[in-house]
């Protein structure tokens, strides 16, 4: 309780302009946002530019924000995100046909030589469609129950728990074959 | 509404699935996200969140201009609405002079001729007139009945240029 209290003292302060209030919202989110944003793209230049438009966001929009879920409302921005950017990704494959093979094997899969540290997990993830891994992923970094998630996707709480069971359950066979 | 904390998978699940299957698909929920935990994605770059407060502090300045702005218009478009209705109570807006109450009649004959059943009375040149129509009568009454002294076409002549002049002086005023 007094962790969801402290929370709504930041939001206010975010609420009317205070820098440190945002700093503070950084501080407690970054690490996940950004681990949400990574495991879905695979990239780390990528994330930092979807975890910087994040907070970008965040300080546009916080006005609208009007109580509940704190986590549900950010979670929610950073899905969108990550769909725009999927979306662009999408048209700049279209308008860029001779460099699509580059683009697919730089997003969907990541090689050793990018020099990043790519484990096993994310391999794997690529494997599975891009709107199971979104839900894998938001279940995992934004923490919220399965009601929440249900209520961010807009979808009955029966579709997001048998999605998320088949995916984990895939993701796990994967893991583990 | 539940935190994740306080939700019991077992139970979510057997709202749709039987017992037996509810416990499966919860321990396949626990376990896969038990190998999520196992890989931890990487952590962002110091550099990158202190890029990240940067821009916010560089931001927040010109949103709080922008949302001074905004409040500012919106009064503005209050004060507008309120004064715009307060001028359509007072009748501010009304056009040309004032309207009449009713219709007011009124006539160019004065009101005590209108009135009155004698109009000889009234205007001194109808007596005249009458009393002139009156005498051609009696000497057309005369003429009829072959009273007059025989030269009755010299007589009707100055009757025709008598009524004539009378016509035309009666018009003239």
């Amino acid at each position: 309780m007094a962790k969801s209290d402290d929370l709504a003292q930041i939001i206010i302060g975010c609420k009317n302009g205070d820098s440190k209030c945002f700093s503070q919202v950084v501080d407690m989110y970054a690490s996940r946002c950004y681990g949400y944003f990574y495991r879905l793209t695979g990239n780390n230049d990528v994330s930092d530019e979807l975890l910087s438009e994040l907070f970008v966001k965040l300080v546009e929009k916080i006005a609208s924000y009007k109580g509940g879920s704190f986590d549900g409302w950010l979670f929610k921005i950073a899905s969108n995100i990550f769909y725009d950017y999927l979306r662009s990704k999408q048209r700049r494959k279209k308008l860029l046909d001779v460099q699509q093979e580059q683009l697919e094997s730089q997003f969907t899969e990541p090689k050793q030589s990018d020099n990043e540290q790519i484990d096993k997990l994310q391999i794997q993830l690529t494997r599975l469609d891009t709107d199971t891994r979104e839900l894998i992923m938001l279940r995992f970094y934004s923490e919220l129950s399965f009601k929440e998630i249900a209520l961010t996707r807009s979808e009955p709480i029966g579709t997001t728990l048998a999605k998320l069971h088949r995916g984990l359950k895939k993701l796990r066979e994967l893991m583990e074959g | 509404m539940n935190s994740r904390n306080e939700e019991n998978l077992k139970e979510l699940f057997e709202t749709f699935l039987d017992a037996e299957q509810a416990e499966s698909c919860a321990e396949d929920v626990q376990k896969a996200e038990e190998i999520l935990r196992k890989h931890p994605a990487p952590e962002p770059d110091a550099m990158l969140i202190a890029n990240i407060k940067a821009e916010i502090a560089m931001r927040l300045p010109a949103k709080r201009a922008y949302v001074f702005k905004h409040i500012a218009y919106k009064v503005a478009c209050a004060a507008a609405a309120v004064i715009f209705i307060t001028a359509i109570g007072l009748n501010l807006f009304q056009k040309g002079p004032p309207k009449p109450n009713g219709m007011q009649l009124t006539s160019i004959i004065p009101t005590a001729i209108w009135e009155s059943d004698d109009i000889a009375a009234d205007d001194a040149d109808l007596v005249i007139f009458t009393a002139e129509i009156e005498q051609i009568e009696d000497e057309v009454l005369t003429l009829q009945l072959g009273e007059d002294d025989g030269n009755g076409d010299r007589s009707v002549s100055e009757l025709e240029m008598e009524l004539i002049q009378i016509n035309s002086d009666f018009w003239k005023g």
